[in-house]
């Protein structure tokens, strides 16, 4: 289907009940969804965040807003938020669990992301380029009409007219006529490459949700299939290629070999550099994001090129012919257990023998287990406690030597920046042990921590420092060297 | 049997290494990937390893899972005493075992999310149905937890690291509760109601 649907009052009516996009913009707490969720997801180019870190940001925003507005608005906890944002009756984020990792994690809905575009395009733009769009549209039209046309002749007729156009736009700038865009025409352009490269990145996410909706409609199909072993293996076939062979897949697949190209990735780099150092460009500033637009379709891109990847994958284990005529029978089965087992609800068996293996050995050897050791006897004399009268010095609780770790690697960094090695004997010479052992240990434990430092347990140094008593006391240590 | 005698530990302690993992319990794709891909180049050895021991590997490539079992003898081979033990279930773990099973066939056929994940009171939301009524809550809760813990003592789930009521059902549970346990289940479960209601039984 390429055109969308006609609106009329029913569609409008279904539409206003069951679209996210719509729930979220009629929303009492619009506000603050949608301006978070701009925030965090659509300003960097976020798919995947985990919740911890939502949770944190939500919790953030909250906070700020409930300084500025009074402490009762916004009355729930961040988490709460999130879920309720979650869940299928908003349906504003989706909430999935990434391979490894036992913390679910949240990305936005292509509905939410339409929602969210869509108000960003009602605050006002300066002006509006038709003249770009116009020709923009004209090139389409042209490259449909080309692309289709059979007649030989009528395609080099198509041909020779360029040549003859080129032809005389190269005679034009021999002459000295160098034809250039205005101010204007290049700000128009502009404007246009921006809300379409905005588009293209939004795009995805719904690019996205399409190959998730056609996995699951194969994926029904098979379910419900009632037709015999042959034919299965016929659909499966057909099913295997649906996704890649959709106009979604297609186009998605020319998209990305397109762009996957590294002379295409430099032509990009040079011309976005070219365009936005240009001076009326420049002067109108745009979002310093936009010079590396195309790093950011390609993270998207390779996003949805791994979605798809999964899906397959996850599809041809689904579609295991063997599999799938076991799991048909076992439905079966485990629809009669249900009904049975429903019956017998108020007594339920006693002697019940069903077995099921480990899936471990359980090897327990008797020497392995540790002596018995007779339990220690806490002796416990009740003494009442009494009010005391002798007089100590509780400085000792205070006077806890503190050595700052911090402090010491800035020592280390400052030494590393004027040679570029530093045994750690030398390094004490120069900036003293103030705080004796504790503090040469400290020192051991960066060495032990920076990757770029080697001790060498063949050779040994001393160390001296003084004590607040004034005692010189000496350690010898292996030769520790710090290199930059 | 010469290259097997090559291969034990001493030659190569990764036969060992993966062995004893295998001993220990399932190995998984997702979580050892490394041990994986040394099962995977030491198929054969591992194979003829423990079928010294009366075992067999089960090793599902497309769900990336391996775990060992005990070999089914044929007639004229010697019967050898079991290895792994065996567990009995108590009714309602057999019946959640079945509904857990029914969950993953649930996932794959709605598609989309790799991994089956349920939260505890999903789960007693599925099994309270079959549970005798009463009033007491408390302890229908406590009932239900006991039968998850079970499960996962098992191997055939585990809680979430975080956020303790949230289970991940491992897709092991395929290879346990097949079509040919529940066929024994649901046998079952047909006499025991016969027998408890012979006039309805034959309906």
């Amino acid at each position: 289907m390429l055109e969308s649907q006609a609106l009329t009052h029913e569609v409008l009516e279904s539409l206003s009940k069951s679209h996210p996009a719509w729930r979220l913009l009629r929303a009492d707490s619009a506000p603050l969804v949608i301006s978070f969720l701009h925030r965090i997801f659509i300003v960097p180019n976020l798919r995947d965040i985990a919740q911890s870190d939502l949770q944190e940001a939500l919790e953030d925003e909250l906070f700020a807003l409930r300084e500025r507005l009074g402490t009762d608005c916004y009355p729930r906890q961040g988490l709460e938020y999130l879920n309720d944002w979650a869940d299928n009756a908003q349906g504003w984020l989706r909430k999935f669990y990434p391979p490894n990792s036992d913390e679910p994690h949240y990305d936005l809905t292509p509905a939410t992301e339409k929602g969210i575009r869509w108000l960003a395009g009602l605050t006002e733009r300066h002006f509006i380029g038709t003249e770009s769009r116009l020709l923009t549209l004209f090139d389409l039209l042209q490259q449909i009409a080309d692309g289709s046309e059979t007649d030989p002749k009528r395609r080099i007729a198509e041909l020779r007219k360029k040549r003859r156009d080129i032809d005389n736009e190269i005679k034009q700038i021999q002459a000295g006529e160098l034809s250039l865009l205005d101010e204007t025409a290049l700000k128009d352009r502009f404007q246009q490459f921006v809300m379409m490269a905005n588009e293209l990145l939004s795009d995805f996410r719904e690019v996205e949700q399409n190959f998730r909706t056609l996995d699951r409609r194969v994926r029904e199909r098979i379910v419900l299939w009632e037709g015999g072993k042959g034919e299965l293996l016929q659909d499966i076939l057909n099913a295997c290629d649906d996704i890649s062979d959709s106009d979604q897949g297609k186009s998605f697949r020319a998209f990305w070999d397109f762009l996957m190209s590294s002379s295409r990735q430099e032509e990009l780099t040079a011309l976005l550099d070219k365009v936005m150092a240009l001076p009326p460009i420049a002067e109108s500033k745009p979002n310093t994001r936009l010079r590396r637009v195309h790093y950011d379709w390609l993270e998207a891109g390779e996003h949805t090129q791994r979605t798809v990847a999964q899906l397959s994958g996850q599809l041809r284990r689904f579609l295991d012919d063997k599999a799938w005529l076991e799991n048909k029978r076992i439905i079966e089965i485990l629809h009669h257990i249900k009904s049975n087992a429903r019956e017998i609800t108020h007594q339920p068996p006693k002697n019940w023998n069903m077995n099921m293996d480990d899936v471990k050995l359980d090897i327990v050897l008797p020497m392995e287990r540790p002596l018995y050791q007779p339990p220690l006897q806490a002796v416990i004399t009740s003494l009442s406690l009494e009010m005391g009268d002798e007089d100590t010095d509780a400085e000792a609780l205070f006077s806890q030597v503190v050595v700052d770790k911090n402090h010491l690697k800035h020592t280390l960094a400052q030494a590393l920046l004027q040679q570029s090695q530093v045994s750690l004997a030398e390094l004490l010479q120069t900036h003293p042990l103030q705080h004796g052992l504790a503090e040469l240990m400290v020192w051991l434990q960066i060495a032990s921590e920076q990757p770029r430092c080697m001790i060498d347990e063949q050779k040994s140094e001393k160390v001296q420092w003084r004590t607040i008593q004034g005692l010189v006391k000496q350690a010898t240590l292996p030769h520790v060297l710090f290199v930059r | 049997m010469d290259d097997l005698e090559m291969q034990t530990s001493s030659s190569n302690p990764q036969l060992s290494v993966v062995v004893i993992a295998l001993c220990k319990g399932i190995i998984d794709r997702e979580t050892d990937h490394s041990l994986w891909q040394s099962l995977l180049t030491l198929q054969q050895p591992v194979r003829e390893y423990v079928k010294t021991l009366g075992l067999e590997m089960i090793l599902d490539e497309a769900e990336g899972y391996a775990f060992l079992r005990t070999r089914e003898v044929t007639a004229d081979e010697v019967q050898l005493p079991r290895l792994i033990a065996r567990r009995q279930l108590s009714f309602h773990v057999s019946l959640l075992l079945a509904l857990l099973r029914e969950k993953i066939a649930e996932s794959d056929a709605s598609g989309g999310e790799l991994r089956v994940i349920v939260s505890r009171d999903e789960i007693l939301e599925m099994i309270r149905v079959f549970m005798p009524e009463g009033s007491n809550e408390v302890r229908l809760i406590d009932q239900v937890d006991s039968y998850i813990n079970q499960v996962v003592k098992m191997g055939f789930a585990r809680h979430l690291k975080g956020s303790e009521k949230m289970l991940e059902l491992h897709r092991i549970i395929k290879s346990f509760v097949d079509a040919q346990w529940l066929a024994e289940f649901d046998q079952r479960l047909e006499e025991y109601r016969k027998q408890l209601m012979p006039k309805s039984g034959d309906a």
